[in-house]
């Protein structure tokens, strides 16, 4: 296991969640999801947000992922509320700062694995030269150089992950949300996922907040908060972090 | 975008090409139909220029049907005067001038009430002989000859070489009557004109009626297309020369051609609408189904930041492929049906007509451009409704669509 490799930078403030709070209506019940959650993640941090089934945490993701929007309370990004952004202007901000990873991959299976790792470049106008400049970087970095041509049916769980990643930092973002990322993947496969991303961290500074609720997930984090019944339980920071 | 379309058309071949098919049938069809209406209309045109010149010009109240006495009638000296204007214009096949007069056709001891139409017999802009089908037609030097409706000449036991007497009242208002032999017997397609009328030189219905004068002068064109910039042109003339004529193109004066026109419209319109209505409906069914497949996909990209208005662009990017390859084979469908059944050469006799004609199909741009654009148009109308709800769905609810 590889052991405390992170990105340690003073880090400005990228994500940060005030009193936020999030009601379901479910028939005649309402359902609180998020119970008042305060949390900032820094640039670097390598972040794990851990609890059981219904505890809130992908609702808490969906939220910092900006598409969800909270009942009460506000998300600030880089410092800046989102609350009354408009779609059009969240879906930019999204695009060119925030990437995602999954539980399921998600990949679009028409597409090739170079064209999926490119098509948020397409979406920010990037040039065609650059585009596969970065492409071709991002799936050498998630060891899938070779691969371009393949579509997404004709690789294993844990390489379609591993373009899901690099599809979340093709445009360099400030932080990539990743929802339960080794959940539909076999153990082994899940260690060189966490390990790649923690290498990712460690290597472009970016935020990663990672939901889960796999124990051996945590091992990899520098942060851990542990979130019940949609509360912020308690953070343990990490010094020096290892797999449980 | 337009790849990712194209991609996920290519995703579900079977359906994508049910969904092009559906709409190149409609498009063939259309252009089928499209055509054969145009080469029916541009048929009927023909027959119809053929019996009422492109252009007549006359006293309006004659053409009107309201003229009293015969202060109508064109005196020789003002139809020299509007034949030469006439020839002034460019595209004048030639002139001819006719004279009708309602008279008493009279065989042993029946008789029966005609208009004698007196036309030219030497001049071929309008060619009554080609009604001929007993006999012969008029000829050049003829005066006391006429041809007879086959259904009068029936009424009347009429054959050609009879001699019948024709009795009408002079402009100056007495009783004439003149014999005259029946040198052909034509036919119509209305038992009623073959009954009520026949035509006589327009020498013999002048000595008749003991005028020289003429009730109208009648124009050929060498293209239909002419008339109407023809007919202003004419009538400025005429104005401009002080002569109280007005000039009628052959459509006004053929309210059947009118009438028949509006009715293949109609006809066409309806049948289009119907198809590509039937069209809409299924290819929005395919498409409704084909999007709501992709529910879960639509939440990915729009998580990565694709707007709204992107996601309702990609899908309707993909039903304008659609329309536009279901267009295309559709009209290269309709086009080899049409060459099919133009080279089986189908006789027909239009109505109205006495000729028979041979149906086809016109390949003129309009008629494949319509419905290729219509099938474009109502492929693209069929996802606006799918492409507006792919993009009103919330992100975390397609996220979770299974």
């Amino acid at each position: 296991m590889q052991q405390g490799s992170f990105c340690y930078v003073a880090g400005t403030p990228v994500i940060e969640a005030q009193g936020l709070t999030k009601f379901y209506t479910l028939g005649k019940e309402t359902v609180r999801a998020l119970d008042r959650v305060d949390f900032t993640a820094t640039q670097g941090d390598f972040a794990v947000i851990n609890g059981p089934s219904g505890s809130g945490k992908t609702t808490l993701l969906n939220m910092f992922a900006l598409i969800d929007r909270p009942s009460e309370g506000e998300v600030l990004f880089e410092e800046k509320p989102t609350s009354r952004l408009t779609e059009g202007e969240l879906a930019l901000l999204r695009r060119e700062k925030i990437g995602l990873v999954f539980q399921t991959f998600n990949l679009i299976p028409v597409l090739s694995v170079a064209e999926n790792v490119e098509y948020p470049l397409l979406l920010t106008k990037t040039p065609r030269a650059e585009r596969r400049e970065r492409v071709a970087a991002r799936l050498d970095e998630v060891g899938l150089s070779g691969f371009e041509r393949r579509r997404p049916d004709e690789l294993s769980g844990g390489q379609r992950q591993r373009v899901a990643v690099a599809r979340a930092l093709v445009t360099e973002p400030r932080a990539v949300l990743a929802d339960e990322p080794t959940a539909n993947l076999d153990s082994g496969t899940g260690k060189q996922i966490m390990e790649l991303l923690q290498g990712l961290n460690r290597d472009h500074c970016v935020t990663f907040l990672v939901v889960t609720h796999d124990p051996s997930v945590v091992g990899y984090a520098q942060r851990v908060l542990t979130i019940r019944d949609g509360r912020i339980q308690g953070e343990e920071k990490r010094g020096a972090p290892g797999p449980a | 975008m337009a790849r990712l379309a194209l991609r996920n058309l290519s995703r579900n071949r079977r359906r994508t090409v049910l969904s092009a098919g559906i709409v190149a049938l409609g498009c063939a069809l259309s252009l089928v139909v499209l055509g054969f209406v145009e080469r029916s209309r541009s048929l009927i045109q023909e027959t119809t220029v053929q019996q009422f010149g492109n252009l007549q010009i006359a006293d309006p109240e004659f053409l009107d049907g309201k003229a009293e006495g015969f202060a109508y009638l064109v005196s020789p000296a003002v139809r020299a005067q509007v034949e030469g204007l006439v020839r002034l214009e460019r595209g004048v096949v030639g002139t001819t001038a006719q004279l009708a007069l309602s008279g008493l056709l009279a065989v042993r001891r029946t008789t029966a009430v005609v208009r004698a139409v007196g036309v030219v017999p030497e001049n071929n802009i309008l060619d009554y002989n080609d009604l001929v089908i007993d006999g012969r037609g008029l000829k050049p030097g003829d005066v006391g000859a006429v041809l007879v409706g086959q259904t009068l000449a029936n009424e009347l036991g009429l054959q050609p070489g009879d001699f019948v007497n024709l009795t009408a009242t002079t402009v100056a208002g007495a009783f004439n009557v003149s014999p005259l032999e029946v040198v052909g017997l034509f036919q119509f397609s209305s038992a009623e004109v073959e009954r009520a009328q026949v035509f006589v030189p327009l020498s013999f219905a002048q000595l008749l009626l003991a005028t020289e004068g003429v009730d109208r002068i009648v124009v050929r064109l060498d293209r239909l297309g002419r008339t109407s910039a023809a007919a202003r042109a004419i009538g400025a003339r005429l104005r401009a020369a002080g002569l109280a004529l007005e000039v009628r193109t052959w459509d006004v004066l053929s309210p059947f051609y009118r009438g028949l026109s509006g009715f293949f419209d109609l006809l066409f319109g309806f049948l289009v609408a119907a198809v590509f209505t039937l069209v809409f409906f299924i290819v929005l069914q395919i498409l409704t189904l084909s999007f709501l497949e992709r529910t879960r996909e639509v939440g990915t990209i729009r998580a990565l930041g694709t707007r709204q208005g992107e996601v309702f662009r990609l899908f309707v990017e993909e039903s304008l492929w659609l329309g536009l390859v279901g267009g295309g084979v559709g009209a290269l469908i309709g086009i080899g049906i049409s060459l099919l059944f133009n080279a089986a050469k189908i006789p027909w006799q239009p109505p109205g007509t006495v000729q028979t004609v041979t149906l086809g199909v016109d390949f003129t741009a309009t008629a494949i451009l319509i419905p290729f654009l219509v099938s474009v148009f109502s492929t693209l109308a069929s996802a606006l409704l799918p492409a507006y709800q792919a993009t009103r769905v919330s992100v975390v609810d397609a996220l979770r669509a299974v």
